[in-house]
């Protein structure tokens, strides 16, 4: 009994939870359009498959593109800034103002200068993603234990080398934890770049999109689904980084080795 | 004829920015092959003479020569080994005890041929493929060992390299150096809080006083190599170590 609480427990939850759901809808007569009862839920997204596959394609390639531009330029800023204190110092500072100013500020300059659709989404995914990328990083570059500095100076090694061989893989931990962190943002990223700047080709756009179509029609079933399915892709994305983390970390690192 | 030393230091000095000196007047000459071992109370210098010998931290004053060159220039003679093992945690115990010679640039299959024989010198060929995470103390620190015997330098020097490790691995690991240093010689720096195993290991066992460091005396170490283990329990080596702890104890007010 004890071994299978792990999954008996969250199961036990969510009857709870749908229950009272249910409950909450008859005793207060809460109207469809209101509340949607989990079953009406289940049955919009079928009947809307079709539109959420293709929005949550759409997303999906907005997310992912923003994620992996995010990952790749924050890497290499990060290698930039910790080259030097000096350069850390004058670009920081621009690299914070950058990430305080809102998105939905930032929104309509890029729809001005990209125009509404992908192109503008993957950018608002990309300044969403990348901050938590750059800080991470340039930590980890500038974190490097004295000793290990010291053996590569006793080594004679060139300072590329120190790059290669000691500074990048000391980062990676510092890195993909800032990747894990651009993950859970990415699919954020998009659907919020699809609300502001998306734009609907053959009646079709992203999740952002359908949420604002689904929403002027009163479809709140459809709404709701809407949601499921973003929430899809969001545990996609941590998934992936997650294991990514495993993947590149749990032979040496302290956080996944298992300690006997 | 006699050769000219290996080490020499004269009146080496070092102070770090304006505060008061760490070290002072510093004169040692030492020879090929012997075995110079730093004794002191904490806060002496004898981790900072050290890292000047290697050419880590700069002399202050007087100068130090290695092999007719300056420490910076002397590198490729000298390897250090460090207090605690400091091996990179995401390589391999091979790839660890590779990484100087893949450095310098060395050929793959020399490397590879060199990677075996020193885990084979230092007793760990079963545990070439595992991770550092996976090794006790006194193995992570024979793979420094390793690892720092791997370009043949002529000169090793060691940061305390066994202090956190429990005696009877601190005394196999001395017996295993030396045995090392039998087939293998290198001329050798020590520093070490541990008065036996300076007794054990040296020739010459240099007393440091503190505030500044200076050398406070210089106790010669008679014993021939081989040394067997049962050298600890000699009548010799008992009044010596004596002696060496009667000096420490002078200058450690």
């Amino acid at each position: 009994m004890k071994r299978h609480l792990p999954w008996i427990l969250p199961l036990v939850t969510g009857a709870l939870l749908i229950s009272a759901w249910y409950g909450l809808k008859r005793a207060f007569h809460i109207e469809s359009f209101v509340l949607p009862a989990p079953d009406e839920i289940l049955t919009a997204a079928w009947r809307e498959r079709h539109a959420l596959l293709s929005a949550v394609w759409l997303t999906a390639q907005g997310a992912l593109l923003g994620f992996l531009a995010a990952v790749s330029v924050g890497f290499g800023l990060s290698m930039f800034l910790a080259f030097s204190i000096r350069i850390k110092q004058s670009f920081y500072p621009y690299i914070l103002i950058l990430q305080m100013t809102p998105v939905i500020i930032l929104a309509p300059i890029f729809v001005l200068w990209l125009g509404q659709g992908l192109p503008s989404i993957v950018a608002i995914t990309f300044m969403i993603c990348f901050f938590p990328v750059v800080a991470n990083t340039t930590m980890g570059f500038i974190s490097v234990e004295r000793n290990l500095q010291e053996l590569f100076v006793m080594c004679n090694a060139t300072r590329g080398q120190e790059i290669r061989y000691l500074r990048i893989p000391g980062a990676m931990p510092y890195f993909l934890t800032g990747v894990k962190i651009a993950g859970t943002l990415a699919p954020i990223g998009a659907i919020t770049g699809d609300f502001l700047a998306g734009s609907a080709q053959n009646g079709v756009g992203g999740i952002g999109f359908m949420t604002v179509t689904y929403f002027s029609q009163l479809k709140t079933p459809a709404l709701f689904a809407t949601g499921m399915t973003a929430c899809l892709l969001g545990f996609l994305f941590v998934f992936g980084v997650n294991y990514l983390h495993w993947f590149l970390l749990h032979q040496w690192h302290d956080s996944l080795v298992r300690k006997e | 004829m006699s050769n000219p030393p290996l080490v020499r230091l004269e009146h080496t000095g070092k102070r770090f920015g304006a505060g008061a000196p760490v070290l002072e007047d510093i004169n040692l000459e030492v020879a090929r092959g012997e075995f110079i071992s730093f004794i002191g109370p904490s806060g002496c210098g004898k981790s900072t003479l050290l890292r000047l010998i290697a050419g880590l931290t700069p002399v202050t004053s007087g100068n130090i020569m290695v092999d007719g060159m300056t420490p910076q220039n002397a590198r490729e003679e000298l390897f250090f080994v460090f207090q605690d093992a400091n091996l990179l945690p995401w390589r391999r115990v091979s790839a660890n005890v590779e990484l100087p010679m893949m450095l310098r640039g060395d050929h793959f299959v020399k490397r590879q041929e060199r990677v075996s024989a020193m885990l084979e010198l230092v007793g760990l060929s079963a545990a070439a493929n595992k991770f550092p995470w996976q090794l006790s103390g006194g193995m992570k620190m024979r793979v420094s060992i390793a690892r720092a015997l791997s370009v043949a330098p002529h000169i090793l020097l060691l940061d305390e390299p066994f202090g956190a490790l429990d005696e009877m691995t601190r005394d196999q690991l001395n017996e295993d150096l030396l045995g090392i240093r039998a087939r293998d010689p290198f001329t050798a720096f020590f520093v070490t809080h541990s008065v036996a195993e300076a007794v054990f290991l040296s020739t010459r066992i240099i007393v440091l006083s503190a505030n500044p460091g200076r050398v406070h005396r210089v106790v010669p170490v008679p014993f021939p190599y081989p040394r067997p283990p049962e050298l600890r329990e000699s009548p010799e080596f008992l009044r010596l170590l004596a002696e060496t702890s009667h000096e420490l104890r002078a200058v450690r007010h």
